[in-house]
């Protein structure tokens, strides 16, 4: 790579820190028998955001025959001026191109940016389609959130991870290496990759249609497993965590250091699509995660620290652990934030513990208006819960709160909607009608309300999705309902973003063509807004002989195939459909960690320690 | 106690903004284990204030930061630990202790100097290039500048200490260049480099480099 050619093109980009690597705790290898890319198909500021990816950055970087390099999506004037002087898209540590690594894997954080891992492949000069490649290109890889459903890009990625990849990833690796021993071809290397457990390799199933519905997956090589079975790392506790984290030289989004406190979730929320697929929860020690956090702060240097998980205040020892963390980091002045508070379980005493480092703001989802539809939706949290612990947290000098809604859920009226605007009236209530010397000056209460888009594996996978129209409807009708409140900052989402979310999260394989003709088109960075090309993506579908409607508007009935039935998340399928009747019904099925529901069903019971 | 320290930006690093190396300054003094001071109030934060900013993409060997510790630390020891905890492309040259009065930085400095090699797309005359200088420097060099209130048309000249070829060889130039660098108004050094390539009717690429800032006083 000629790094003069580079430097000539950095001086005239936004933000050119995002290419020049140089961080500190940047690992660099000079040479390693196996070379994997992490590709992350969104910026450097959001790609270093993801703690996921940092894990197998470190887990595998410990490897001494591995070196695990980093690349992201280069913004549109980056990848303009590559194109412009015909330079391919490389890593950041030893500005390798891309197509030289034996791997190249991508985090599917979400769906909108499934077009940035064309233009990441193209850039870096490897053919789109996986048929396309040969035995000089790297082997393709997809994992994270969105390798539960990847059939829109079975003909795209060579293989898919499914599941948690600390261990996974080595298994990969292994095999890779074998692979080359043995002087493997491409063909027989996946095949031997088919066989690690949670590796799904979709070229070796076919997905048949009948008249523009879909039928099923078949499996055409024998070798490889009927149902992939997503894969879990049983002791946290003990699994390798970000070690010395790189610290960007540029502000990131979440620039501060994460101490995952556990994975999974034991709440059981039918919309959430993370509740369901990162299941069973699994916790680490106390005394690992004091000693994390130690570490963490002395290597970067960082004086802010977040507690992250996707229920933080659900940690079995949450209390001892603020309370640990808040005496050892006070003196250093690190601030410590809780980014998924629930609102029914944590105590006013800690809010004004917190109180003695710099505040950060408060988030609360109740992402229902009503106990009605909080309870279709099994959010099991009350309107008294909410107002005692934002009174709380006014109490203790907070001002800035925000509130996470969603719109267009299952079984919603206009009173649902309309019970959103309520409650945001009575929390700005709370604070005004505490008295001047007990408050803070002026209250924020951001409220946002983001479209209900349905998500596989999850009780609500059969269900149709609200038109844009009847969408926008609903956000004017809170906007409308919204006036007048003091202190309260509505924002919502543009809902054609999540009807194509909608489209791509339940979609089946055809839609890889469609991603190509959207690319072609010009679409990038789908879910930033300057980018969205909604008419684009229509043009796209269009020359598919496809429609974003059938996979929007259609409800499914539950004995009806689903393009990522044979992928085995864990969660039985049968538990999935009978939390779809609760949920009609409006019963809540209570946390796990007051007993066991069965969502493992009799196949994988074992995998669940909880109990 | 206050430390005053220089240090140089290169590499990786002339990418990172003037915020973002305040940022990278912090944590490399935490992770140095340096009793920096905090501010009384709400918001507590680290008490270290930088000389001046340095336009993006450019590199130096005079950055200067001045930052207040809670106890006495040697100049040897602040260098060494860290220098152990800066990222490639950031040294600190030297360290020094201040008298607890002095004026702040921002307040002494006046201003840089700077080299600048420059790649001429052909090769140009060295005297059409000394006649060029002359000439700019004889009368008002007006620049289409952003302002707070929009775009306007203004006279750099005054910002403009000195500029001198100090190499030529082929297509590549190199210049010394002198300009003002204070509160109230400095040498933007793109735009007279702009403005001198226009001037002198040829197309180039520039590397700037600061190699040394001047300050009321400290002497440096």
């Amino acid at each position: 790579m000629d790094i003069s050619a580079l430097d000539a093109i950095l001086k005239n980009v936004e933000k050119p820190g995002r290419y020049t690597g140089g961080e500190w705790n940047i690992i660099v290898k000079e040479k390693a028998k196996l070379n994997i890319a992490l590709g992350f198909p969104d910026v450097y500021e959001i790609g270093m955001s993801h703690l996921g990816s940092r894990i197998l950055y470190h887990t595998l970087n410990l490897r001494e025959d591995i070196r695990c390099e980093r690349a992201y999506a280069p913004w549109t004037d980056m990848e303009e001026a590559l194109r412009e002087a015909g330079l391919p898209l490389f890593s950041l540590e030893t500005k390798t191109p891309l197509a030289e690594f034996d791997i190249v894997g991508f985090s599917l954080l979400y769906e909108m940016c499934y077009t940035n891992i064309l233009s990441m492949l193209e850039l870096a000069g490897i053919p789109l389609l996986c048929a396309d490649r040969n035995d000089l290109h790297p082997l393709i890889f997809a994992g994270g959130p969105c390798a539960c459903n990847s059939e829109p890009l079975a003909e795209i990625v060579d293989a898919v991870m499914i599941g948690d990849g600390e261990e996974l990833f080595l298994d990969v690796a292994d095999v890779c290496l074998k692979a080359r021993e043995q002087g493997l071809n491409r063909m027989e290397t996946l095949k031997a990759l088919a066989n690690v457990p949670g590796v799904y390799v979709p070229g070796f199933y076919e997905a048949t249609y009948n008249q523009g519905s879909f039928v099923e997956v078949k499996k055409l090589e024998k070798s490889a497993p009927d149902q992939p079975v997503r894969r879990i790392v049983k002791d946290l506790d003990s699994a390798p965590y970000i070690g010395k984290p790189i610290v960007p030289n540029i502000q990131i989004v979440h620039d501060r250091v994460a101490l995952e406190l556990f994975r999974g979730c034991t709440r059981g929320c039918r919309f959430c699509q993370a509740g369901y697929i990162y299941r069973p929860v699994r916790e680490r020690k106390l005394e690992t995660l004091l000693a994390m956090a130690k570490e963490l702060i002395a290597s970067t240097g960082y004086d802010e620290l977040s507690l992250f998980s996707l229920s933080s205040s659900d940690y079995s020892c949450i209390h001892e652990l603020i309370a640990e963390l808040l005496e050892k980091t006070k003196a250093q002045h690190i601030s410590l934030s809780l980014p998924s508070l629930r609102i029914d379980s944590f105590l006013q005493e800690e809010l004004e513990r917190m109180q003695s480092v710099r505040k950060a703001g408060l988030t609360f989802a109740p992402e229902a208006g009503t106990q009605r539809l909080r309870d279709v939706i099994n959010k099991g949290v009350t309107e008294e819960d909410l107002l005692r612990s934002v009174t709380g947290a006014f109490e203790a000098g907070w001002t800035s709160v925000k509130l996470y809604f969603m719109i267009g859920l299952p079984t919603e009226t206009d009173e649902d909607i309309l019970g959103i605007a309520q409650l945001c009236k009575k929390v700005s209530r709370a604070f005004y009608s505490l008295p001047k010397e007990k408050r803070g000056k002026g209250l924020r209460l951001s409220v946002s309300a983001s479209s209900f888009v349905p998500k596989p594996f999850t009780p609500f996978q059969w269900v149709a999705q609200d038109s844009v129209q009847e969408l926008r409807r609903k956000q004017m009708l809170l906007s409308q309902a919204l006036k007048g409140a003091r202190g309260v900052e509505f924002k919502y989402h543009e809902s054609g973003l999540s009807r194509l979310e909608a489209v791509f999260s339940r979609g089946d394989r055809r839609l890889g063509a469609v991603l190509i003709e959207a690319y072609r088109r010009g679409c990038r960075f789908d879910s930033w807004s300057e980018y969205f090309k909604p008419a684009a993506w229509e043009e796209a579908f269009e020359a598919c002989g496809l429609t974003m409607d059938e996979y929007i508007y259609r409800e499914r009935s539950v004995d009806e195939p689903l393009p990522w039935d044979h992928i085995d998340m864990l969660v039985d399928k049968n538990y999935l459909v009978a939390e779809r009747e609760n949920a009609l019904k409006e019963i809540v099925t209570p946390d796990c960690r007051l007993g066991c529901n069965g969502c493992f069903g009799e196949k994988h019971a074992d995998d669940c320690q909880l109990f | 106690m206050r430390m005053i320290a220089n240090y140089s930006k290169s590499g990786a690093l002339r990418f990172t903004s003037h915020l973002d190396m305040q940022r990278l300054m912090q944590r490399a003094l935490r992770r140095a284990g340096m009793p920096v001071a905090y501010s009384m109030g709400f918001n507590p934060h680290p008490q270290l204030s930088f000389a001046s900013a340095l336009a993006l993409g450019y590199t130096s060997d005079a950055e200067w930061v001045d930052i207040k510790l809670n106890e006495h630390v040697e100049p040897e020891t602040f260098v060494a630990r860290m220098n152990a905890a800066l990222p490639d492309g950031a040294t600190i040259l030297s360290a020094s202790v201040a008298e607890g009065r002095s004026p702040a930085l921002t307040a002494l400095i006046e201003r840089a100097s700077y080299r600048v090699d420059m790649d001429f797309e052909r090769p140009v005359d060295q005297q059409k290039i000394i006649k060029q200088i002359e000439d700019m420097l004889a009368g008002e060099i007006i620049v289409n500048k952003k302002t707070k209130g929009g775009w306007k048309d203004v006279d750099i000249r005054p910002q403009v200490l000195l500029m001198r070829l100090i190499g030529l060889e082929g297509q590549k130039a190199t210049f010394e260049i002198e300009g003002v660098l204070d509160a109230y108004g400095s040498l933007q050094m793109e735009l007279l480099l702009q403005a001198f390539t226009q001037r002198l009717g040829e197309t180039a690429a520039w590397r700037v480099h600061r190699t040394s800032v001047h300050f009321r006083q400290l002497g440096v």
